[in-house]
């Protein structure tokens, strides 16, 4: 008889069922066992120093290696501190399995250590929510939280687990290991569904295909090429379906960043939307003109007519209807249109490509995102993390990779402080490449800290800080709407952040003139070490996303 | 000449729009100030439309500080595409490298927009 406790049943899970290479957390009393689990069954724990960045993380890794990332928390603070992550993996949509410590069964309603009801606060923000109250079950539990997070349009899931079910043992027995679930249930749109989406695509003299996050997580990038090739549909892939394929594919216009994208969606007469919500990015589908034809590809039924009526929906997964649609669709030339759509975006953003090209001081952000660019070129994968720093970084940065570009604050929950996260996930993940993270200076205050994570589990990332002093989307927001006399907690003031980096073991510079940014990032690259390049920028500068959120909630 | 005196006219209509319809001045109402530059790209035509709190000014010429600017290749395209009110037009002429935008691009797009509802 072998006897085996609950927290190693999790770890022996973990590893031999979903084949989890690493998980991210930070350690307590509570979820003891799970830690010496993870030990047993040598499961590399990424220890953190905030929760929110063990959620964060734990959601990267599933978008950087397509598998349900995962993070373990302890009860009560632990678990609140994990909240903005969770949240945030809510509404984009990521699969993570979230493993949390509670306060135990026995000491219910007795004033127990961190006693709180975890579930009711979680519950709006998963898939689904469980407490296991049955070591015998801890397998079978897990499995249904990887089917959760990972089945249909993908999300965050939570288990808890009460030390009630951790720390005692059982016979391994009477806990198997549940076989690991490999059927992958596809849904197939209607046939007449597709024809009639095909004859629209055949007929368009001007299409556009917008691909999402759900072009990422359905891996279709041998689907979506055969699908833009043979139609020679312009497109544009956002969020973290950017690179799925590369930004610089001739049929791409990223080249000319969002302007592209609000350039050609009201000139469309076919638009292509695949695993893409119309959320307030596209004016929750206001952005569309009536007359447009729109066919959109979803796994989630309920998104297809979301925000704007489709007039064809095809219900699947992405790669599984695009592998369908090929077939069905003519071999098209729309480079006349694509041409058009690249030049006009060219003299729209006439000012930023100059700016690309011009050296000043203060340096304009638009340079410094050029000179990261033209050190590290394509074969890097960039991350910006801010308000107007996001900005810069999505259109100033290209990548050949899958997820190669990602603004991670962008997403529906504008939630700063996420690229350091991020950017130890991605260089986790793809250890062989660079990693470059642009953070403006108020969103690196958030998650800052895990320099030293990053320090301790020998993590070489780039962070190069867009410091233009201030809270810069915020203070250019109030000077448009309550002027620049009466600015309101939106100055932080000069901050040599990069010495804070280098007082937790990691590699720092300051940088205030145009030469000397590529040396430095040289030195960075080349010190092997966490580092963190402290630039200041021009502070007047603002980006087109101030306005837009200046004008989104404007009332009158 | 005739891009100058549309620009003034311009200028005209937009003041009017700001104190009579409703609509517009809603739009440009709360809107700390905003410069926005219309000019050719020789710099010999311009006119610079100034929003501050629901008011409008402007001064005629080029050389004024902008946060915005439309910047066309020359005054008769200007003419007959801002004439033409038409966004397939403008969109066309900046297609065609003929109509560029110097500074914050939003401003443009915000100045073209408010145009249509003052219109």
């Amino acid at each position: 008889m072998a006897l085996i406790n609950g927290g190693h049943l999790v770890g022996k899970y973990l590893k031999e069922v979903e084949k989890v290479e690493i998980d991210f957390g930070i350690s307590g009393g509570h979820i003891e066992s799970i830690l010496d689990g993870f030990t047993e069954y040598k499961i590399r724990t990424i220890d953190v120093r905030h929760e929110q960045a063990a959620a964060m993380m734990g959601h990267a890794w599933s978008v950087y290696t397509g598998k349900t990332g995962v993070c373990f928390v302890t009860a009560g603070p632990g678990f609140t501190n994990a909240l903005t992550g969770i949240a945030n993996a809510y509404l984009d949509n990521a699969p993570l399995v979230v493993l949390c410590g509670r306060h135990p069964l026995r000491d219910d309603l007795k004033g127990a250590l961190q006693e709180m009801n975890q579930i009711d606060m979680v519950k709006p923000i998963t898939k689904w929510s469980a407490t296991c109250y049955d070591i015998r079950r801890i397998p079978e539990y897990l499995s249904i939280a990887f089917r959760q997070a990972q089945a249909g349009r993908p999300g965050p899931v939570f288990l808890e687990l009460p030390p009630d079910i951790l720390n005692i043992r059982v016979d391994e027995t009477e806990a198997p290991m549940p076989a690991y679930m490999t059927r992958k249930y596809t849904v197939h749109p209607d046939d007449a569904e597709l024809k009639a989406a095909a004859e629209i695509i055949n007929d368009a003299k001007k299409p556009l295909f917008l691909g999402g996050t759900g072009v990422a997580f359905s891996a279709c990038s041998d689907c979506l090429q055969q699908f833009v090739e043979k139609t020679g549909i312009p497109f544009q892939l956002l969020n973290y379906g950017r690179g799925e394929l590369p930004d610089n594919h001739p049929l791409s216009i990223w080249e000319v960043g969002n302007v592209g994208l609000t350039i050609a969606i009201p000139r469309a007469d076919v638009i292509i939307a695949a695993g893409l919500r119309f959320n307030w990015i596209l004016q929750s589908g206001g952005i569309i003109p009536p007359e447009t034809k729109v066919v959109r590809i979803d796994i989630d039924p309920h998104e297809i007519d979301r925000n704007h009526q489709a007039d064809i929906g095809l219900v699947g997964d992405v790669a599984s209807v695009l592998g369908q649609l090929v077939p069905l669709v003519e071999k098209r030339d729309h480079n006349q249109w694509l041409n058009t759509l690249k030049a006009a975006g060219r003299s729209f953003l006439d000012f930023e490509l100059m700016m690309r090209e011009t050296v000043t001081d203060p340096i304009h952000p638009i340079r410094m995102v050029a000179q990261i660019y033209k050190y590290l070129g394509d074969d890097a994968i960039y991350i910006a993390d801010g308000g107007n720093t996001t900005y810069f970084g999505l259109t100033g940065f290209f990548s050949r990779h899958r997820a190669g570009v990602i603004g991670t604050s962008s997403g529906l929950l504008g939630c700063l402080g996420t690229g350091i996260p991020f950017a130890i996930a991605a260089k986790l993940a793809r250890p062989d490449k660079k990693v470059l993270l642009l953070n403006g200076d108020g969103a690196f205050g958030f998650n800052s800290m895990e320099f030293d994570t990053m320090v301790r589990h020998h993590i070489p990332i780039v962070c190069v800080v867009n410091n233009d002093c201030a809270w810069g989307m915020i203070k250019h927001s109030q000077e448009l709407s309550i002027g620049k006399d009466r600015l309101q907690c939106a100055e932080l003031g000069m901050r040599n952040y990069e010495k804070m980096v280098e007082g937790l073991g990691g590699y720092g510079e300051l940088v205030t003139k145009d030469e000397e940014i590529i040396p430095a990032l040289e030195r960075a690259f080349e010190s092997g070490k966490p580092a963190c390049i402290n630039v200041v920028t021009d502070p007047k500068v603002t980006s087109p996303a101030t306005p837009l959120l200046h004008q989104s909630l404007k009332m009158e | 000449m005739r891009f100058t005196l549309l620009l003034f006219i311009l200028y005209q209509i937009l003041k009017r729009a700001a104190k009579k319809k409703r609509v517009y001045k809603n739009y440009i109402g709360t809107r700390q100030p905003v410069r926005i530059m219309i000019k050719t790209a020789d710099g010999k035509r311009g006119r610079l439309f100034v929003f501050d709190q629901g008011k409008i000014s402007s001064r005629g010429g080029s050389k004024h500080a902008y946060d915005a600017a439309i910047v066309w290749s020359d005054a008769k395209t200007a003419f007959k595409v801002m004439l033409s009110m038409s966004d397939e037009a403008s969109f066309l002429a900046a297609a065609e490298g003929k109509m560029k935008l110097d500074g914050m691009v939003f401003f443009a797009q915000w100045f073209n927009d408010g145009v249509k509802l003052a219109i």
